[in-house]
């Protein structure tokens, strides 16, 4: 099977080797470019299936090489990666066809979680029922199952559940949790506090009774749906 | 043209003006003056020339042959003689008799001699004349009398008038001018002294003030406005000393947390669910740091007046619903019930996340600080063309004292409140800031029961 190549374009010596570690951990093939020119010249040349852009760069920005690539036609998804929130870069950053955006600093599940919704793009969506282990949702019934018993969720921790297990064995932040299931543009104090209270409801619902928990904390991180250990 | 005059000095100005308007009321005044002056000479010749008429008429005597004679003898004066004439015709022409300088002028139009005696300015052999002709009678008959006198000494006397008004008008102006210079410099140096003593007062010696002299008068005013202007100043510096001590000390403990973390990690070789544990206690330092700058960058991107909104028409009521099922989860677990009352439709103009954010952390700040099982109270209301929402808590309440920093950025009341239990402590700071940048206030006061009340109150929008 063909492997997945990404592109990174990234000056920061260190974040380029995190991402790049990061994104081998997803068993993709990763090249690695730190200037401007260097990014153009490697996605201009070869074939890849998704390029992480970095906006401010050295020589040559992000936006330019985005603007060159598109007007070339090479219509490979560009996820950007800037230290600017305003709502203006964002916009002028989409204008000039890229595909998503993420604020720095992220947290790398957000951005792998980022990736394979790129990736994923064009893809019929999966099917109605989602299952790990001994857990399943049916999502038109709107019901969910463990080993045989039937959880008595509410929306919220159905959402909830759903959102994991659509992400199971990735790490979901906060952030994602925040933006995804609870559909706030900003995470706040309150929130993250509503977020653990959920979760720790949902937790107490979906591995009641069992030793073989489901849902994870990730110290710092946030949550992880997956068997066995995190 | 307008810069070089902008550019003076208010003294420079003042004094120019003053001129100007001086010099504006002299002219006037001296025009006046001299009209006056010559109407007065003008009637003072009239007067005399009548009295000359009546002296004349007084000197036609009848002769025995039915014919006038004049007599002039009265009026042969030869320091007058060039001043002034006298004639006397016959109604048929007859020149019947003259005196003094009558041959320098023309003879009278006889025709035009009426009954009625009347004044005339002419030029004769180059002089300006003043005459008065009549009809008079003389035992019945009748005889055109005329008598005239020299303008040109009234002329003289005018000239003389008009010489002083016009030499003496500059001389005035120069002397008003230095008086209204020296003027303006004494009643302007009190600003001066102000400008230095202003200019003393740096952002180090931000306590010192502007003395007042008097505190009536113009200056006194200027100077407490001033001194009042520094007072602000002085506020404002001093929370922003707070603000950045306790920011640093914000950042920094995280930061303190991390490198402790990292460098005792590295000591000693230990097992991976403890190297695990120690990256996730790293993260979450992060994790806050992330969110303090976050926050802080928000809070400076409103002091700088950079932040979108886009406000429209929203009910309160249906929004603090919304803040408040969407905190739910918090009042369960702490067992408490929050209570919502107030009319429907209550309609604020705001923008709808920015004010959804002020309601959370208001009503957030209200479950953390109640006790278990304890009741918040949120009203709303309209009151004098606000919409007004009260969230009344059953907490400890909020020292008088604290009521105004409580909204200052990482102001706490306990210091000695861990990070954990009290949040980032921005949290009402930001409400502040949403709720005013919405055009609203937002306050705390003592509940009547003990805890506080915290009360936004937003302009109404059209529903």
């Amino acid at each position: 099977m063909r492997h997945v190549r990404v592109l990174i374009v990234e000056d920061e010596r260190k974040l380029a080797q995190v991402l790049a570690s990061a994104l081998k951990g997803e068993h993709y093939d990763v090249v690695v470019a730190s200037t401007g020119e260097d990014g153009f010249f490697h996605a201009n040349a070869e074939a890849f299936d998704l390029v992480v852009l970095d906006v401010m760069l050295p020589g040559r920005s992000g936006f330019e090489i985005l603007q060159t690539l598109r007007q070339r036609h090479i219509d490979t998804p560009v996820l950007i990666l800037t230290a600017r929130d305003g709502v203006d870069d964002r916009v002028h950053g989409l204008d000039l066809g890229a595909d998503d955006y993420l604020v720095k600093p992220f947290a790398l599940p957000e951005l792998l979680a980022r990736i394979r919704a790129l990736l994923r793009r064009g893809r019929p969506s999966e099917a109605f029922r989602l299952k790990v282990a001994d857990l399943e949702m049916d999502l038109v019934a709107r019901r969910a199952v463990r080993g045989g018993r039937l959880l008595e969720l509410t929306t919220r921790e159905f959402e909830l559940l759903e959102y994991l297990l659509r992400h199971q064995g990735h790490l979901v932040s906060r952030e994602m949790l925040a933006r995804e299931v609870w559909k706030e543009p900003r995470r706040a104090t309150p929130l993250d506090n509503v977020i653990d209270v959920q979760m720790t409801r949902l937790r107490k619902k979906v591995d009641a009774d069992t030793a073989d928990r489901l849902i994870h904390t990730v110290r710092g991180v946030g949550f992880v749906l997956r068997e066995g250990e995190p | 043209m307008k810069a070089p005059w902008s550019a003076a000095s208010i003294r420079v100005r003042l004094t120019g003006w003053y001129a100007i308007v001086l010099s504006l009321m002299l002219v006037v005044y001296a025009t006046a003056t001299f009209v006056a002056v010559r109407q007065e000479f003008q009637e003072q010749l009239d007067d005399q020339l009548h009295d000359d008429f009546e002296s004349a008429e007084g000197s036609l005597t009848p002769t025995p042959d039915g014919r006038v004679a004049w007599s002039v003898g009265r009026h042969h004066d030869p320091d007058n003689d060039e001043e002034r004439a006298g004639d006397v015709w016959s109604p048929n022409g007859d020149q019947i008799g003259r005196s003094g300088a009558s041959a320098a002028l023309p003879p009278v139009a006889l025709a035009s001699a009426g009954a009625q005696p009347r004044y005339e300015s002419m030029i004769a052999s180059g002089r300006r004349w003043r005459t008065l002709t009549g009809t008079t009678l003389v035992t019945g008959r009748s005889v055109v009398l005329r008598v005239a006198r020299s303008e040109e000494r009234l002329r003289e006397q005018l000239a003389e008038v008009l010489k002083v008004l016009v030499l003496g008008l500059p001389l005035v102006i120069v002397l008003a001018g230095l008086g209204g210079y020296s003027l303006a410099r004494r009643a302007l140096a009190p600003i001066d002294h102000l400008a230095v003593e202003a200019r003393r007062v740096t952002a180090e010696r931000l306590h010192e003030r502007v003395s007042v002299p008097n505190q009536r008068d113009e200056i006194g005013r200027l100077a407490a406005v001033i001194n009042d202007a520094f007072a602000r100043l002085e506020g404002s510096f001093d929370k922003l000393r707070h603000f950045t001590a306790d920011a640093s000390h914000e950042l920094r403990t995280p930061l303190a947390v991390i490198r402790g973390i990292g460098e005792a990690g590295l000591v000693e070789t230990r097992t991976p669910a403890e190297y695990k544990e120690a990256i996730g206690s790293m993260l979450e330092e992060v994790d806050r740091l992330t969110t303090l700058v976050d926050t802080l960058l928000r809070l400076s991107h409103g002091d700088a007046g950079s932040v979108h909104l886009s406000r429209e028409p929203l009910d309160l009521g249906q929004l603090t619903r919304d803040v408040a099922s969407s905190l739910a989860v918090l009042l369960e677990e702490r067992r408490q019930r929050i209570s919502i009352e107030g009319p429907e439709g209550v309609s604020v103009s705001a923008d709808r996340l920015v004010l959804r954010e002020a309601i959370t952390n208001v009503i957030d700040n209200a479950v953390k600080y109640s006790p278990v099982g304890a009741s918040i109270a949120v009203s709303i209301r309209e009151e004098g063309g606000r919409a007004v929402v009260e969230v009344a808590d059953q907490g400890p309440g909020i020292a008088a004292e604290h009521r105004e920093r409580i909204f200052d950025r990482f102001f706490r009341v306990d210091t000695a409140r861990s990070r954990d239990a009290g949040g980032s402590g921005l949290g009402l700071a930001i409400a502040k800031w949403a709720v005013e940048i919405n055009g609203g206030s937002i306050r705390v006061d003592a509940g009547a029961a003990g805890g506080s009340v915290f009360r936004i109150s937003l302009p109404r929008g059209n529903a």
